[in-house]
């Protein structure tokens, strides 16, 4: 008993003088990416903590078999740590950072884009300067903006690109006609009118909702072009107020009248697989094939994109700055590039349908032929290729999707007045 | 002396651990460090909190899902225990299955209940099937709701048997000589029930009542999955607040959760002093 | 808060086998309430039991129309992430549990069987953090863990379980310290025994059930923890409860109804042989089990 109790005590001194302490003792030495084979020496050995949105049975699967062993070759262990919302896994960083733990962070590589990606640069979070010199960073078309900026901020060789993602939205069509889908959000704002009750969308700032919100801000600002040049606040200020009008006015037409909002894009998929929407959203550029496979959507659920067009982006690696095992990071980043793990995750049949982060025009005959094998097979619960590129808008600047997540959630969720 | 050494490693946990979770977070949330510091401490946050309209919808949410909640779990904990009481064979049995739920995680029973009475869960389905209803819509709306009646169900099926057990297990303790001794002199079952059984589960219950107050006030996973959007309660706004990506929102956060805690030991406080004036008043 | 002083015990058990001798069933609109409240309360079980066994399980269907088994092979999978977080939960509950009881002990016999002055004071002490929501002590603590190094490891997640754990299991041990009739251990002294024979042979046996149940309780606590894991682990420490969070964002439903209930599992069995080794009125008091 007494011996118990003295260790209790000791450990009890010993928190309250750490407590007072920091371990800052500087970051870890950061690899030199230019010496691959250094880079590959130094991850030997290593485990891997990949944080990613964990809530797809399918991706973590798919990261578990298909990484885990290609990783396990060159003697690195995987280790997915699924998180429920990627801010979680950034707030865990920006914690670390605060509280001065600035080495061997819990962190060695974030699955991550837009405004987190803006966060956590803001706060000087993530290693830059190392992804347009891996080996396979050869393959990427960094000269397309679509690539080189996340939601209009240059990447900085802070990012590698994994895949690329392209907003849809998901009618079922054995119970909406084809002809009466909205193909415009002008369109939408009528259709949520004629019918009461069947819609909704993720409250932002889940992903899926900002999005939504923000390409509905788009078409009213007089398109995706107001915004290239980054955030102008008269613009937003104009267009935002026509918007929250807008959502307003269609409020008591959404499901639930709009009291309340589906917390994420699961959430909302379970509403349309149930009926009790008739539109989901997707994000996925190879279709709906895994969700109908996985039995989370119905087989008659379709895509289909709006003519007024939707938001191409590429989801990226990346390295925060107290990361333990940067080079086990870069190695992972680099693999997933490669045109073969590329196509295999294009595939919907393997679990995902993402789309490709490397660019076509740069594989032999053989890894585009295969590429194309795989779209040509898509069929109906994908939207064909050619049509998505050509109504494909540009992401939108950090700032203008923070501020309308923001204000959305105090004058939409919240009721607060507006000014 | 020895009573002391005894008691220190156990007290010397909660004051380091507890204690020191408590006057960092009321340290915090008055500025003192982290982000927000600088210019020594200051109520901003709290002042910021009791301005914004939806911090008091959130307490009044959060004060009303608890209260009512409590309220619900105790009367019926208490009817189910009679009820249980008054079995013969099979009570050993039916008592275990009563309380079957009380291990289970709260996530657990969230996701459970929404699959039951969510507007395409089971029952909405079972209403379909026999024709009642058409549509889910056509099923109340009892999950995501502004009554936050799916959280106070959720509630109701972890905290009824809880308050049950506790109340069976302070009818078997006292046996049944009092009420044998209540009946032989001629008092009705109603008499019986308001002058002998409610006043002995009294102390017990009260204890019980003020664990599930506690709990229902500060739970974060039920009505997240379970409650509206907005307003939502006190914990969510909490922890919304720690997570927004503004870091200048974590003052708030720790100001949230020094307003729960104080609240939480306030019920304590008075709860405690009223299960020991109930005990006096008990005694012979 | 007698409640938690009453020591886990038999009385409801034996109680109900007097009541089993001395009646029959009981009246008859007994049996039928008694079975109604049953059903409702197994209930909410049903619909995932029933998903967790389908594929594509939409609304209108009752019974799956596909019926399958693949959210369980999923779930069940040597190498998927339900076992990991099975041994890491188990793991983190088990410290849990051990360090309560070590810590519990000392303390537990003192507030059992002393009476001095401040007793009242400290019953209150230990009793707030066991109240006091998880969110404010994980959100209090989470800066000054990450400072010594304890956020993002199971070494940091067991030390915050402790808090809510802890105060219950010594409050728990003070009541099998209390019932206990502990004169037996002087009485076995008086007629000879050795100190040893009598703490193996006569105080070991008192006191082994309840502290066990007491232990179970840490466990429990432990076990179906959410907001302390997920700040103080910050996502890295992926325990039972993450693992459903993170499953039931996702969407699948039959996952996550498969993730759930063999999350709900071992605590079920924990319980139902808990109540066959030591009487159904073990579990009074882990309603607070969360």
């Amino acid at each position: 008993m007494s011996r118990a109790s003295r260790a209790v005590v000791l450990l009890v001194s010993g928190l309250l003088a750490v407590a007072c302490s920091s371990t800052d003792d500087g970051p870890d030495a950061f690899p030199e990416v230019g010496d691959w084979a250094q880079v590959l020496a130094d991850a030997e050995g290593a485990t891997l903590d990949l944080h990613m949105w964990g809530g797809s049975s399918e991706i973590n699967r798919f990261v578990d078999e298909v990484y885990g062993p290609r990783l396990a070759e060159l003697d690195i262990t995987l280790r997915r740590v699924p998180v429920a919302d990627t801010a979680d896994a950034v707030n865990a960083v920006l914690g670390e950072l605060e509280a001065g733990r600035t080495r061997d962070g819990a962190i060695d590589l974030l699955w991550i884009n837009g405004e987190n990606h803006a966060t956590m640069r803001q706060a000087d979070a993530l290693h830059t300067g190392w992804s347009e010199s891996l080996p396979n960073a050869e393959l990427v078309d960094w000269d397309d903006p679509a690539v080189a900026l996340d939601a209009g901020l240059p990447v900085d060789g802070a990012e590698s690109p994994w895949g690329s993602a392209q907003f849809q939205l998901v009618y079922d069509a054995s119970r909406t006609e084809r002809a009466e889908i909205p193909t415009s959000y002008a369109e939408l704002a009528t259709w949520i009118r004629d019918n009461p009750g069947r819609f909704t969308y993720p409250a932002p700032p889940a992903f899926h909702g900002s999005r939504f919100l923000t390409q509905w801000l788009y078409e009213l600002s007089g398109g995706a072009e107001t915004w290239t040049d980054g955030f102008d606040a008269q613009a937003y200020e104009a267009s935002s107020a026509t918007l929250f009008d807008l959502l307003e006015e269609l409020r008591p037409h959404l499901w639930r009248a709009g009291a309340t909002y589906p917390n994420d894009i699961a959430a909302l998929d379970r509403l349309f697989a149930n009926g009790e929407v008739d539109l989901t959203f997707t994000q996925l550029p190879a279709g709906i094939g895994a969700g109908v496979e996985a039995g989370t959507l119905p087989d008659s659920a379709r895509p289909f994109v709006f003519d007024t067009g939707t938001i191409r982006d590429h989801h990226y690696l990346a390295i925060p700055v107290n990361a333990g095992e940067p080079a086990a990071a870069m190695v992972l980043a680099n693999l997933v590039l490669a045109p073969e793990l590329q196509t295999v995750k294009l595939d919907p049949t393997n679990g995902w349908g993402d789309g490709l982060a490397i660019d076509v025009a740069r594989l032999t005959a053989e890894e585009r032929a295969v590429i194309d094998e795989v779209t040509d097979g898509l069929g109906e619960l994908a939207v064909p290729p050619a049509r998505l590129a050509a109504v494909r808008l540009p992401d939108a600047p950090p700032e203008l999707t923070d501020t309308l997540d923001r204000d959305w959630q105090r004058f939409i969720r919240d009721g607060r007045p507006r000014p | 002396m020895r009573t002391w050494a005894a008691l220190s490693p156990a007290l010397l946990l909660v004051a380091v651990l507890f204690g020191g979770a408590v006057v960092l977070a009321v340290g915090r949330s008055l500025g003192v460090q982290g982000v927000g510091a600088g210019d020594g401490p200051s109520l901003h946050a709290y002042r910021e909190l009791v301005r914004d309209p939806g911090f008091v919808r959130s307490l009044g949410l959060t004060l009303y899902v608890a209260v009512v909640s409590t309220t619900l779990s105790v009367v019926l904990g208490i009817a189910a225990a009679l009820l249980l009481r008054r079995l013969g064979a099979g009570r050993r049995f039916a008592t275990t299955v009563f309380q079957l739920n009380l291990p289970v995680p709260h996530v657990i029973g969230a996701v459970a209940i929404l699959a039951l009475v969510g507007q395409s869960g089971l029952l909405s389905r079972l209403a379909a099937q026999t024709g009642l209803l058409d549509q889910p819509a056509a099923f109340p709306a009892i999950t995501f709701d502004p009554w936050a009646i799916g959280v106070l169900l959720q509630y109701l099926w972890k905290e009824v048997p809880f308050v049950g057990i506790v109340a069976l297990a302070i009818l078997s303790a006292s046996g049944d000589e009092l009420e044998e001794a209540a009946r032989t002199l001629g008092a009705s079952a109603w008499q019986r029930l308001r002058h002998v059984t409610l006043p002995l589960l009294l102390p017990g219950v009260l204890g019980a009542a003020v664990i599930v107050f506690a709990f229902t006030f500060g739970t974060f996973e039920v009505p997240l999955l379970l409650g509206p959007s907005s307003p939502t309660v006190l914990p969510v706004l909490a922890h919304r607040r720690y997570t927004d990506i503004d870091l200048a929102a974590r003052p708030e956060a720790m100001a949230i959760s020094a307003v729960i805690t104080v609240v939480v030991v306030l019920v304590v406080l008075v709860g405690s002093a009223a299960t020991r004036r109930s005990i006096r008043a008990d005694a012979p | 808060m007698s409640a938690l002083h009453r020591a886990p015990g038999t009385e409801v058990a034996d109680a109900a086998d007097a009541g089993a001798r001395g009646r029959g069933r009981g009246p008859r609109w007994v049996v039928l309430a008694v079975t109604a409240m049953l059903a409702v309360l197994l209930l909410p079980f049903v619909p995932l039991v029933l998903a967790s066994f389908a594929e594509a399980y939409f609304y209108p269907q009752v019974l799956p129309d596909d019926w399958s088994t693949r959210a369980w092979r999923v779930v069940l999978d040597p190498d998927g992430a339900t076992w990991a977080a099975l041994r890491d939960t188990v793991l983190i509950a088990g410290s849990v549990a051990l360090i309560s009881l070590l810590v519990a002990l000392p303390a537990g016999r003192v507030l059992g069987t002393r009476r001095f002055r401040g007793k009242r004071i400290v019953e209150l002490t230990l009793l707030t953090p066991v109240l006091v929501p998880a969110i404010a002590v994980a959100i209090g603590l989470h800066v000054a863990l990450l400072r010594l190094g304890l956020a993002g490891g199971m070494p940091g997640v067991i030390l915050v379980h402790l808090v809510p754990a802890t105060p219950y299991v010594v409050l728990l041990t003070a009541g099998v310290f209390a019932n206990a009739e502990l004169e037996l251990e002087q009485q076995a002294r008086s007629l000879g025994a050795s100190w040893w024979q009598a703490q193996r042979h006569v105080t070991w046996r008192l006191l082994a059930p309840g502290l066990a149940v007491a232990g179970l309780f840490g466990f429990l606590v432990s076990w179906g923890q959410y907001v302390l894991t997920l700040v103080v682990g910050g996502g890295r420490v992926v325990t039972l409860p993450i693992l459903l969070f993170a499953t039931a964002s996702g969407g699948d439903t039959a996952i996550t109804a498969a993730t759930a209930l063999f999350h709900a599992l071992p605590a079920l069995v924990l319980l139902v042989v808990t109540a066959r080794v030591l009487g159904s009125g073990a579990m009074t008091t882990l309603g607070g089990a969360r």
